[in-house]
């Protein structure tokens, strides 16, 4: 092995970290010890390495990040006790508790109202289009109406003085989700033309959604969110502001 | 018998470090957060699919690169900056000279690199994974992650040594 080839193996070499123990490495690590001019090089490769490592776990995690996750989830547990032959075979015999036991245990069903919840914050933070860019609300209404997403909605009425800016027609596991997007008067960032998003959706389409009015509020990810139930429809407010910004709007 | 897995402590284990391979991805708050959220709802919804819950971790970094993925197909946020040829041309940079460099400049250094080595450049420097879970993740040949951290890491070094430069010159014009 000569030095160039021990460099390309020390390159991957992580200081302190038991990566592998190949003879490739313990040879080049052996030559370190023998070449002084390499030896120089893996001296500052190791340094270099935990200078720029440094940097990467200095990555401030955002405080409430955990509880966030934590309360997001609806199930005590992932259960995974069906992967145990014992238990397995003990089942078999137990027909009708395994029966009850499944319906205990299930996951949180894809379609709950914290899923919805959680996937419509998504596609406000992350990949929502306009398919109507609009400041009229009648108008807002009729496109969404031409797409069979719902269109007799009630806007509060404060939300109904703040200015639209367009809307979307999606589909939510089959459903069909209106989006109407608004500004609050807030300076927007770069790029952006909404800060505010309201979606409706049949209540009947999402199983757990709240019951009623006053609406509950929830910070999901980056944004606040008001959801609440009238009439057969189901409302989610997402904005991004504390709980008193999006009081403003409800 | 019933064996659980512990969500509250795979969530206070990992979190973090999930939290800081996304951020490395996105250089976004919001969407490292909605990463690292998404990638737990998967485990609470899908967990119960896991073979194995010693792999919990490789599990989590593999789903949360997989969800940033399929975000990246549903949109072009993120642009891509190609090396000019006077980077190559630098030279490579000091371990006194990253010090001196603030971690958001770390961070952005990375995505000038190209995008297929940053995801292994990330797991490399944040020294969660061994390599076969680096391999194990990516769904790529371990000497595939080699072969692709290598020249990310020779890359990186010069953006780095860019990105010194520039926020020396910068310091410099205000002075």
């Amino acid at each position: 092995m000569n030095r160039q080839e021990a460099q390309e193996i020390l390159l991957l070499y992580r200081p302190g970290r038991a990566d592998e123990d190949n003879p490739e490495l313990i040879e080049a690590l052996d030559l370190v010890k023998h070449d002084p001019e390499l030896a120089k090089w893996f001296e500052t490769h190791c340094a270099l390495h935990h200078a720029i490592s440094a940097k990467f776990k200095q990555i401030d995690v955002p405080a409430g990040l955990k509880e966030q996750i934590l309360s997001e989830r609806k199930i005590p547990s992932v259960i995974l006790w069906w992967r145990r032959p014992a238990v397995l075979a003990a089942a078999t015999g137990v027909v009708l508790l395994a029966g009850l036991a499944s319906l205990w245990l299930r996951p949180v069903p894809r379609d709950s109202f914290p899923a919805f919840r959680q996937w419509m914050v998504r596609t406000a933070l992350r990949t929502y289009t306009m398919g109507l860019e609009t400041n009229d609300l009648n108008q807002i209404r009729a496109y969404l109406a031409q797409r069979s997403t719902p269109a007799d909605y009630v806007l509060p009425q404060s939300l109904e003085k703040a200015k639209g800016t367009g809307c979307d027609a999606m589909h939510w596991h089959g459903h069909g989700v209106s989006m109407v997007c608004f500004r609050s008067g807030k300076p927007l960032g770069p790029g952006e033309k909404s800060d505010l998003f309201l979606f409706v959706i049949d209540r009947s389409s999402v199983p757990g959604a709240p019951a009623g009015d006053p609406p509950q509020f929830t910070k999901v990810n980056k944004l606040m969110t008001a959801s609440w139930t009238l009439g057969n429809k189901v409302y989610l407010l997402a904005g991004n502001g504390d709980e008193e910004f999006l009081r403003k709007f409800r | 018998m019933t064996s659980e897995l512990d969500f509250a402590g795979v969530v206070s284990s990992y979190y973090q470090s999930l939290y800081q391979f996304a951020f490395s991805l996105t250089r976004s708050e919001a969407d490292a957060c909605d990463l690292t959220q998404q990638t737990f709802y998967v485990l609470v919804t899908k967990g119960h699919q896991m073979r194995d819950v010693s792999k919990v971790k490789t599990w989590l970094f593999t789903t949360l690169y997989r969800e940033f993925l399929e975000s990246r197909r549903r949109q072009t946020r993120f642009p891509h900056f190609e090396l000019s040829q006077v980077a190559a041309e630098l030279p490579t940079v000091t371990p006194t000279v990253v010090n001196q460099l603030d971690a958001p400049l770390v961070i952005q250094a990375l995505t000038q690199v190209e995008e297929i080595y940053q995801a292994p450049l990330a797991m490399f420097y944040l020294e969660d994974c061994s390599y076969k879970d680096i391999a194990d993740i990516l769904g790529v040949p371990i000497g595939t992650v080699k072969s692709r951290m290598s020249r990310g890491i020779a890359q990186l070094q010069r953006c780095l040594a860019v990105t010194a430069a520039s926020a020396s010159k910068s310091s410099g014009e205000e002075d």
